[in-house]
């Protein structure tokens, strides 16, 4: 036979060895090896792809062609890929198919073939073929492996949607209430959620009857985090601050104290900020305090808008045993307002909180002949278009009386 | 003249016949979204799941490059997406070349397709096996260079590559599609190409198509297998040719 091997002497068992007839190489060959005509016919087969198959040489040289031998997908496999590569490529490397064995069963195989040609015209195929039965289990475990991550994946999606829905409508359960109805007051409210995100925010607005309806309790918080965690601690502060501050026992500022124990006993509302406020319904006389919130806006008739200063003092829990600061103080003329709002209606990244107060004001000026309700949507989508706002804005305002 | 591919590779399917008819007429190649060197972003799961979008896709077009008389040349699946495209605006076309039309793959009472449903589920798990040489690693390098469509040929078997997703998709609208009733609307001269042997559309599935499509004419080639577009690509240029 010709071919390379290593140059060691005949009558030495390897020398012989490596001197075998090339029959031999062909036929008992370690992988199978089937010639056929372009058109698939087969030509010549060797022993080992007998071995393997359980044809005999007679049953596959009688006009079989290699496609018969596949599997019913594996001929569409085969017609569709296989043979449009090989008539191209001229060879195809690592086709995977299932062979049908004489007796039924399958064999997973992997082939290689080229397609030799005779001045330009295609002459025959040569194939090899490997038995590839372990490759095969270990690829299907491979692939049930994908499918079982893909559908863990889907599920925890789906449970990861279904909490977001859950969130949206327990926070929106939350900031429905019933409307105050008190004629000396109007009432405006707007909330609205971060674009792009999943999960609800912890925004909340409220304006409810304090003493017994002598004075209106006001307020706008904003609570750390989001989705359901914040909107549960959302709901728990709201509550909490409607029934410390209904009893009307203390000004503004005893509420934030009394929130600032309660908030050490929940752990989501630490750190919450809030702007609270109340009414004087017959003098007109509001009491206002912030914890860690931005400063609440007076509007007055024929009067520029003006930034409330006073009260201030750090997030609920931050420092639970300073003093909170003295509630400041003000009366409302007939048909004056008063502004709440979260920091989405005027913080951008990378600037001042002043620089967002003055565009506010800016925006105050152009929508205030409004009445409430159109005052506080108007402001939210000039300052938070609906498109970009990444963070949830929620705004109160209470008019008190007419002008 | 449009050729476009079937199931399985890409455009390079031509190569040996739409040369032959560059001579006396515009030759306009493509490859459906989702093979071959198309934008793989383009390809959208919801949109694909049906013939009709490769349809849709093939009238948008020939109407951007502003194609009349149009000789559509579908191979396989192709074939019956030109019937489609042809129903809906009959107008645009002059002739359908259908080389190896299939309008039902999965027998059917009284109807035989050629496969049962189980067989298609053994091509999907074919697919799946073989596309296990489809490396994420290399996707890449597939799906990002459109323009630089020799980095993907340097592949192995890279004229039959794509996505495994993508790939299952077009098998799954290819394979369980049922197309049979759109065949009695043509309208167009129409040519039905048959190979002698062939294992996806076997005689019988040609001549059903033939005897559907009002007028028709078809031509038996002396071929084996589903391609006599690269298996004997003088024959069906030949075929072609005559009919026009």
């Amino acid at each position: 036979m010709s071919g390379s091997f290593a140059g060691e002497p005949a009558g030495t068992p390897l020398g012989d060895a490596l001197r075998e007839q090339a029959e031999d190489l062909y036929e008992d060959a370690p992988c199978g090896y089937l010639s056929t005509l372009p058109d698939g016919t087969i030509v010549r087969v060797n022993r080992t792809f007998l071995a393997w198959t359980g044809y005999t040489a007679e049953e596959l040289l009688d006009g079989r062609r290699f496609a018969d031998l596949l599997t019913a997908g594996g001929r569409i496999y085969h017609e569709t890929h296989y043979a449009p590569l090989l008539a191209m490529q001229g060879a195809v490397r690592e086709i995977a198919v299932e062979l049908r064995r004489a007796d039924g069963s399958r064999l997973p195989v992997l082939i290689n073939a080229v397609l030799k040609r005779d001045d330009g015209q295609p002459l025959m195929i040569r194939t090899t073929i490997f038995d590839a039965t372990d490759r095969r289990r270990y690829e299907q475990e491979l692939v049930l492996a994908r499918d079982r991550e893909r559908e863990m994946r889907e599920h925890a999606e789906r449970l990861e949607r279904e909490a977001a829905e859950v969130a949206t409508v327990l926070q929106q359960s939350m900031l429905a209430s019933v409307p105050l109805a008190e004629p000396r007051i109007t009432v405006g409210a707007h909330y609205r959620p971060a674009v792009e995100a999943l999960e609800v925010g912890g925004d909340w607005h409220d304006a409810f009857p304090v003493e017994g309806g002598r004075r209106v309790g006001m307020v706008v918080g904003d609570v750390v985090g989001r989705g359901i965690q914040a909107a549960a601690a959302m709901g728990q502060l709201r509550s909490a601050t409607r029934a410390l501050a209904g009893a009307g026992l203390g000004g503004p500022s005893e509420v934030l104290a009394r929130l600032d124990a309660f908030a050490t006993g929940v752990p989501l509302a630490l750190l919450a900020t809030l702007v609270y406020a109340d009414l004087d319904l017959e003098s007109g006389v509001v009491r206002y305090a912030c914890a860690g919130h931005p400063p609440p806006i007076l509007v007055a008739p024929g009067a520029a808008p003006e930034v409330l200063w006073e009260g201030r003092s750090l997030p609920l829990g931050f420092a639970p045993d300073v003093p909170r600061a003295v509630s400041g103080r003000l009366t409302l003329a007939p048909g004056a307002r008063l502004l709440l709002y979260t920091d989405g209606l005027v913080e951008r990244r990378g600037e001042p909180l002043d620089r967002g107060i003055d565009r506010l004001a800016v925006e105050i000026s152009e929508w205030r002949l409004e009445p409430p309700q159109p005052f506080v949507d108007g402001l939210v989508g000039a300052l938070a278009p609906g498109d970009v706002n990444p963070d949830d804005v929620c705004a109160l305002c209470v008019q008190f009386g007419r002008p | 003249m449009v050729f476009a591919h079937g199931f399985g590779c890409d455009q390079n399917m031509w190569r040996f016949v739409a040369p032959a008819f560059a001579a006396d007429h515009r030759i306009v190649l493509f490859d459906h979204v989702g093979a071959g060197g198309s934008d793989l972003t383009a390809y959208d799961f919801e949109r694909y799941g049906m013939l009709d979008a490769y349809a849709e896709d093939l009238l948008e077009l020939l109407r951007e490059l502003d194609l009349r008389d149009v000789v559509f040349v579908g191979h396989s699946v192709s074939a019956m997406i030109g019937v489609l495209a042809v129903n809906a605006e009959p107008d645009r076309f002059g002739a359908l070349i259908m080389v190896g039309p299939s309008p039902r793959y999965v027998d059917d009472d009284g109807y035989v397709g050629g496969f049962t449903a189980d067989d298609i589920d053994e091509l999907l798990g074919s697919l799946d096996s073989n596309y296990l040489g489809w490396s994420s690693a290399m996707a890449p390098v597939i799906m990002g260079n459109a323009d630089r469509p020799e980095l993907g040929e340097e592949l192995t078997n890279s004229f039959c590559r794509t996505d495994p997703d993508i790939a299952r998709q077009f098998a799954e609208a290819t394979f369980r599609s049922d197309n049979r009733e759109d065949l009695g609307r043509v309208r167009v001269p129409t040519l039905v190409l048959q190979c002698a042997r062939d294992a996806i559309a076997p005689q019988a599935v040609g001549e059903y198509v033939h005897a559907a499509i009002p007028g028709s004419a078809f031509v038996l080639l002396d071929a084996t297998g589903h391609c006599p577009n690269l298996s004997a690509p003088a024959a069906t240029t030949a075929a072609i040719r005559s009919f026009l």
